[in-house]
């Protein structure tokens, strides 16, 4: 893949929302996923959450843009609670991009009109400015020259990459990423990764679920483990993923550091 | 003598073959070729059906089956949005539709809102009116079932894609899962539009004007005044393939199609 990935500092003045989760409850019928998370994301910041799958990272995600609805708890988003019952959600959902672990793209638009389409229909954007922004954005992500490809012309990691710029052509205040690279073939994960270290440049709050501790280490202001859905630990990146204090994260970086060892007890 | 499993096949497809041929050539030695010459194949009678059949029978059976299609589809669309509601009473309401008219023969429709209904609330349809009602409540019911499959079979994840970008749900299904939805039905939309083809034929019940004939009236009139006897219905049945040949290719190539994007 030859696509470079182009930081133009033209689009680094990002407009940064924190995050505030305080209490949050979630379960499926008897099974409770999230009990009782509090977490708070500050403007800018880049918080890594980790943890073994069945943790309820990927729950605790969608519940900050309600794609999952906490049964407690509150979200409060820039300093607007998403949890209040009179909010109007799709107004919330402006601010805040989501990137999916398996792209959902829409299979009918091209790469350019998956990036325009909410932002005629939602911002009211005429289609020539919608145009314009989808554009800068493919350029960001370095698909600039793919603008006209459908999804299925696309490879997973420009795939994952045009979900990017779809997201940003919102101009959202924060991103959420739910395991962006774990549906990807390994050699275009490297892409998907320096694009989003490029946003963290810039200055987005970034909430990012994911199984890449280099990348963590490397791009997180902060570390988040979770485990059987509550917060076990939670740290600098050095120290959550060098000098992890609690047992259930160190037996969790052990494995995943080093995927050969096989636990026979 | 043992022989191979793929002699034994050969052997098994020549006696298919020939049972085939012999049954075909009894049922030929056993037709009465004169009668039914001048009762069914009887072409030399049938003159006085042109152009008419083709500018009356058939238009009228187009034009027909197309206000149905767009009555049924519309309708379809509704009782498919809400049989996938979250609010239960539209679930029952669109259920209780759906099952009533798939259950019940689309004649006694069009004798419904042909005559029941006329006479019920004082009212006099046009048969247009009539034909498109009953032919798309009828087609409703089926096209609901269709639609409702195609709008599921839209993976989870699209919605999800959606709503996170600030669309509200309408705006969602409007943008992004119905365009979806029907390049998956088309096919069985396509056979859907077959069926309505035939079901236009029941228009028969009603009192029809000459100028309101379609394929089938246009048909059964000729036997009355041709004396050809059933040789006008052969025509108008070859009318029929004429349309519904074509559609049929055309699912065809609709269900090569999506089956080929899809990955």
């Amino acid at each position: 893949m030859n696509d470079v990935v182009n930081s133009s500092p033209k689009a680094a003045h990002v407009r940064a929302a924190g995050v505030s989760l305080t209490g949050l409850r979630k379960s499926y019928g008897s099974n409770e996923v999230l009990k009782g998370i509090n977490l708070d994301v500050a403007p800018g910041e880049v918080v890594c959450l980790i943890g073994p799958s069945g943790s309820g990272k990927s729950t605790l995600l969608r519940c900050v843009n309600l794609l999952e609805q906490p049964n407690e708890g509150t979200v409060h988003v820039g300093g607007f609670e998403a949890t209040h019952p009179d909010v109007d959600i799709d107004r919330m959902r402006r601010k805040v991009g989501m990137v999916f672990q398996q792209f959902n793209l829409f299979p009918h638009l091209n790469a350019l009109q998956n990036c325009t389409v909410a932002q005629t229909k939602v911002l009211k954007r005429s289609q020539a400015e919608a145009d314009q922004v989808a554009q800068a954005n493919l350029d960001r992500v370095g698909l600039g020259h793919l603008a006209d490809r459908y999804p299925d012309q696309l490879s997973g990691g420009q795939q994952q990459r045009v979900a990017i710029a779809r997201a940003l052509s919102m101009d959202p205040e924060l991103m959420l990423f739910d395991e962006p690279t774990s549906a990807l073939d390994p050699e275009t994960v490297g892409d998907v990764l320096s694009v989003m270290r490029n946003l963290a440049k810039e200055g987005m709050t970034m909430l990012v679920v994911t199984h890449e501790m280099g990348f963590a280490r490397e791009v997180a202001d902060r570390v988040v483990f979770m485990d059987g859905g509550v917060v076990v630990e939670e740290g600098s990146a050095e120290q959550v993923i060098s000098a992890p204090t609690q047992d259930r994260t160190k037996e969790f970086l052990r494995r995943v550091l080093d995927p050969t060892h096989i636990d026979l007890s | 003598m043992a022989m191979t499993a793929t002699q034994r096949a050969r052997v098994s497809l020549n006696v298919q073959a020939g049972i085939f041929i012999v049954a075909v050539a009894a049922l030929i030695l056993a037709t009465d070729w004169e009668t039914i010459g001048a009762s069914v194949f009887n072409f030399g009678k049938i003159g006085p059906m042109f152009p008419d059949i083709f500018l009356v029978g058939l238009t009228n059976t187009l034009v027909y089956t197309f206000l149905g299609f767009i009555v049924g589809l519309s309708g379809g669309l509704l009782l498919a949005l809400m049989k996938l509601s979250t609010f239960p009473l539209y679930r029952w309401i669109a259920t209780g539709y759906i099952e009533f008219f798939r259950g019940i023969p689309a004649l006694l429709v069009f004798i419904a809102f042909g005559y029941g209904v006329p006479l019920a609330f004082g009212v006099s349809w046009n048969v247009t009116v009539v034909v498109m009602v009953s032919l798309g409540m009828v087609a409703a019911a089926y096209i609901a079932e269709t639609l409702r499959a195609g709008l599921q079979a839209v993976p989870k994840g699209q919605l999800e894609a959606a709503r996170s970008l600030g669309m509200p749900q309408w705006r969602a299904m409007v943008t992004i899962i119905i365009p979806q939805a029907f390049k998956i039905v088309l096919p069985p939309l396509t056979n859907e539009v077959i069926l309505l083809t035939k079901d236009s034929s029941l228009i028969y019940v009603l009192g029809l004007t000459a100028s309101q004939f379609e394929l089938t009236k246009f048909g059964r009139d000729g036997i009355s005044s041709l004396g050809a006897g059933l040789t006008p219905l052969l025509v108008a049945g070859a009318l029929y393939l004429v349309i519904t040949i074509p559609l049929s290719l055309l699912a065809r190539k609709f269900e090569s199609r999506s089956a080929r994007t899809k990955r």
